[in-house]
């Protein structure tokens, strides 16, 4: 076994497990404040409690994107390309996708009870499905079967025609007539924020929380990746050796 | 509270901690695979460097024709 291969096999580190603890203790207090401390809001009454969870879902999905996309550019960067950027742009996208899907979901049950529909065609949703979509085939496209460069090298490309789409959909509500509401937290028009006390602390802690919960599982999708990168590997020896061994036998 | 808030929370929990849960199953399935292909590569290799040729310990075995025609191995 090569010792790149057997470190990471025996790997465990500390802080991995402080991390996923202190993203655990953080959801469980936004949850607790978001459910049972936090007032009904004057408008919405208890569905304003979505307002703590569909914000950061959609926040960590951006965020999730734009690591992928900087990844993808430092991988295509002759000086600084690199197997383990290819490696994060593949983890960070595939975890974004989780959040976008969870975006979508909660902003859906969220809309049911609010605009009397599951789904609108609004610019908003529409052109945040269509990210679900395009993330969804980058992820495809990572799959299919190439030398490794020129794999990696097509998906950096379609991971930074993707991101475009990250902008389009922020400022859809001030391009277009939407009936998604504007920006609540810091708007970028009149950069006023638009919740109050208790309600924009436990806001402010469900986007530090989700965040946590996101370095945690892109953490864990990375060292997934480079376990089955040397499994690839390991596997190759596998078979020489075994050849080997057939041919000494014989 | 509406049956959507609690929805919403258990539709967001639930996949997060799904999908956590199956990165770690999948994450520790990889490093026991590796592990399992380590000792294969590693028992393949020891196996080489302990064969006897190689230790140098190998029995005598001498060569020279079947029927005595030829002479010994030269002493």
């Amino acid at each position: 076994m090569s010792t790149p291969a057997r470190v990471l096999a025996q790997d465990r580190p500390a802080a991995l497990r402080v991390l996923g603890a202190i993203a655990l203790v953080g959801v469980a207090a936004t949850v607790w404040l978001g459910l049972f401390v936090t007032p009904p809001d004057q408008f919405m009454g208890n569905l304003v409690r979505l307002l703590y969870i569909h914000p950061p879902m959609a926040w960590v999905a951006f965020l999730a994107y734009g690591i992928a996309t900087l990844a993808s550019l430092l991988y295509l960067w002759p000086r600084t390309r690199a197997e383990h950027f290819d490696r994060l742009a593949g983890a960070s996208a595939e975890v974004g996708v989780v959040f976008t899907g969870l975006t979508l979901v909660s902003g859906s049950i969220w809309g049911r009870p609010t605009w009397g529909a599951w789904w609108v065609w609004d610019p908003l949703l529409t052109t945040t499905a269509l990210l679900f979509v395009l993330y969804l085939g980058y992820l495809a496209l990572r799959r299919v079967p190439g030398e490794f460069h020129v794999r990696a090298r097509r998906s950096a490309i379609a991971a930074l025609i993707a991101f475009i789409d990250v902008p389009i959909v922020y400022f859809s509500v001030e391009w277009w007539r939407s009936l998604h509401q504007a920006p609540t937290v810091l708007n970028p028009t009149t950069h006023k924020t638009y919740v109050h006390g208790s309600m924009f602390w436990t806001l402010m802690l469900g986007f530090v929380s989700f965040t946590l919960v996101y370095a945690w599982l892109m953490v864990h999708r990375y060292r997934l990746a480079r376990l089955q990168d040397l499994e690839e590997t390991e596997g190759l020896e596998v078979a020489i050796e075994e050849r080997r061994a057939e041919g000494e036998a014989g | 509270m509406s049956g959507y808030v609690e929805a919403g929370y258990v539709v967001v929990l639930g996949t997060l901690g799904i999908y956590g849960v199956a990165l770690a199953a999948r994450e520790r399935a990889a490093r026991r695979r590796l592990g399992t292909a380590s000792s294969i590569v590693s028992t393949g290799t020891s196996a080489k460097a302990d064969s006897p040729a190689q230790a140098g310990e190998a029995p005598a075995v001498e060569h020279r024709a079947v029927d005595g025609s030829e002479p010994g191995p030269v002493q």
